[in-house]
């Protein structure tokens, strides 16, 4: 299933404004006017300039909160964004509840403690921003992420991931695809929204966790899952790489 | 499961049975252009904020939202901070601290983050999702008003003032624990609101019984031991439970999932498609 462009243009705007461009450009703005964020909850809270709305919206990064303030913009951003732009991209600084910058060891432990999954979380995350798709929550579909090869506005997502953690044996937080049931609702439930299903295994490669130290150790494996339907393919000889089919 | 397989795909109900035309439920973001302000108010009105209780004193009042807002004490009205900051989002409200300067946004968003006025972000998002819908909400197990209020702290009270007002200190402290207590628990053994459905004829001096209370609910689905537990404190009042999702698009926002409970305690079933 190939990308599916919302509209004549789209995809010659896409190509025009690749998504990496906008992001260096979000990273150099916030850089520039120091930004800061603080935790609230699950969630981080930035006031934003004028010049950054507009970034952060093509960019695809949180969601603007509306009110009636004509000077400040405030955004609120997920923790893997947050922890992204703070860690990887280096341009956001996070406080905590006592407005004190945390380092990046206490923010990853401070994430973990209010969100279990965290750490898997933000692996995956990461491993697709740092391929410039745009990820945003899959909970309108029941996963955990959807991928975008560019702007929402532009393009339908492409993929419905799911996120899954081998480490310590068998152990996954997430529990999904554990039953065939829960494997045909998901494949289900993708096909007749037009995405396919993306599971990135996160390999902690021998370490107990995923930590912040060890990031580098892991390793995620894409791998899509569809199913394979026999009578429709008697004379198809392609199976995609990487991919599970199910019968 | 391969005669399974064989079986169902037999019935003509092929997953490449897609009608792309159908799906228009992707989120549907703006890549430029400004967002959505709300507008201005013309009305606004004016609170101090009480640190020590946690709540706004609500100094002057503008404006119809007030027979739903906030809870009546010794014939003031004083606001939690997701009344508060519901009403300063919209420009509604201006809130000042205990020596008249002004509080800004960031200063509640603050407050909130701190979590000392018993309300989290997630309970701020769930309150404002359905007050925004017009629904009627107050914080689970506190009174909108006290009956005696009124008959204490009128001129016929013989010897009264200094007596009921340490009557309504006391009582307002009970009030206080509720919501500290809250605070503290992050809202995991109690539902966090009673909730009534948008209705004018509303009264806080007889709401009578909440159309359902909301339950906030953390990392997991509740359990069976805890729906159960939960129900009981209910006493028989629909209970929702709401999952707060965050990272979705503004303009799909639906950040309160809600869960049926038996349909035999339901007494709305209309109110389960609100999701």
């Amino acid at each position: 299933m190939g990308p599916r462009w919302k509209g004549k243009n789209s995809e010659a705007i896409a190509l025009a404004d690749p998504m990496s461009k906008i992001t260096a450009r979000l990273q150099s703005s916030l850089i520039q006017s120091e930004t800061e964020g603080f935790l609230s909850g699950c969630v981080v809270l930035l006031s934003v300039e004028p010049e950054q709305i507009d970034l952060l919206n093509r960019a695809c990064f949180g969601r603007p909160i509306i009110t009636t303030d004509k000077d400040k913009q405030w955004f609120q951003i997920s923790l893997e964004e947050a922890f992204y732009l703070c860690h990887s991209l280096k341009c956001l600084k996070i406080l905590d509840e006592n407005k004190c910058a945390k380092n990046g060891n206490e923010l990853w432990e401070c994430m973990k403690s209010k969100k279990k999954t965290f750490p898997e979380f933000y692996v995956a995350y990461s491993n697709l921003k740092k391929k410039n798709w745009v990820v945003r929550s899959g909970s309108q579909y029941g996963v955990d992420f959807v991928a975008y090869r560019h702007h929402p506005s532009l393009v339908h997502s492409e993929y419905a991931v799911l996120v899954r953690s081998e480490c310590d044996g068998d152990y996954d937080k997430n529990f999904r695809l554990r039953v065939w049931s829960d494997f045909q609702c998901t494949v289900r439930l993708c096909g007749s929204v037009a995405k396919t299903l993306l599971v990135l295994n996160i390999n902690t490669n021998g370490c107990n966790e995923v930590s912040l130290s060890h990031l580098d150790h892991c390793s995620v494996e894409e791998r899509t899952i569809t199913r394979w339907s026999p009578e429709q393919c008697r004379e198809d000889l392609t199976l995609v790489k990487g991919g599970i089919s199910y019968i | 499961m391969e005669v399974e397989a064989w079986e169902s795909s037999s019935d003509g109900t092929a997953d490449s049975e897609v009608d792309l035309q159908d799906i228009e439920d992707d989120e549907h973001l703006c890549m430029s252009g400004s967002i959505p302000k709300l507008q201005f108010r013309k009305d606004v009105s004016k609170a101090r904020w009480d640190v020590e209780m946690g709540m706004a004193e609500v100094i002057e009042k503008k404006g119809g939202m007030w027979t739903t807002t906030g809870i009546v004490r010794r014939s003031k009205v004083y606001c939690s901070i997701e009344e508060t900051l519901f009403l300063a989002e919209r420009g509604a409200l201006i809130l000042f601290d205990i020596n008249d300067m002004v509080l800004s946004l960031k200063d509640m968003y603050e407050m909130v983050a701190e979590g000392r006025s018993g309300c989290s972000w997630d309970s701020f998002e769930a309150y404002r999702h359905l007050k925004s819908l017009g629904y009627i909400i107050g914080r689970h197990g506190v009174n909108w008003s006290v009956k005696n209020d009124k008959i204490c702290s009128s001129s016929t009270c013989i010897g009264g003032t200094e007596e009921s007002s340490r009557i309504s200190s006391t009582e307002m402290k009970e009030d206080f624990s509720i919501t500290n207590h809250l605070g503290d628990m992050q809202i995991n053994e109690k539902p966090a609101f009673d909730v009534y459905l948008p209705n004018s004829k509303f009264r806080k001096s007889s709401p009578g019984e909440p159309n359902f209370m909301v339950y906030l609910t953390r990392d997991n689905p509740p359990s069976k031991a805890e729906i159960e537990s939960l129900e009981r404190s209910c006493k028989g009042v629909p209970l929702k439970f709401c999952h707060v999702e965050h990272g979705r698009g503004y303009k799909n926002l639906h950040p309160v999932r809600t869960m049926r409970s038996p349909p035999r305690r339901l007494r709305h079933p209309g109110l389960t498609d609100r999701s």
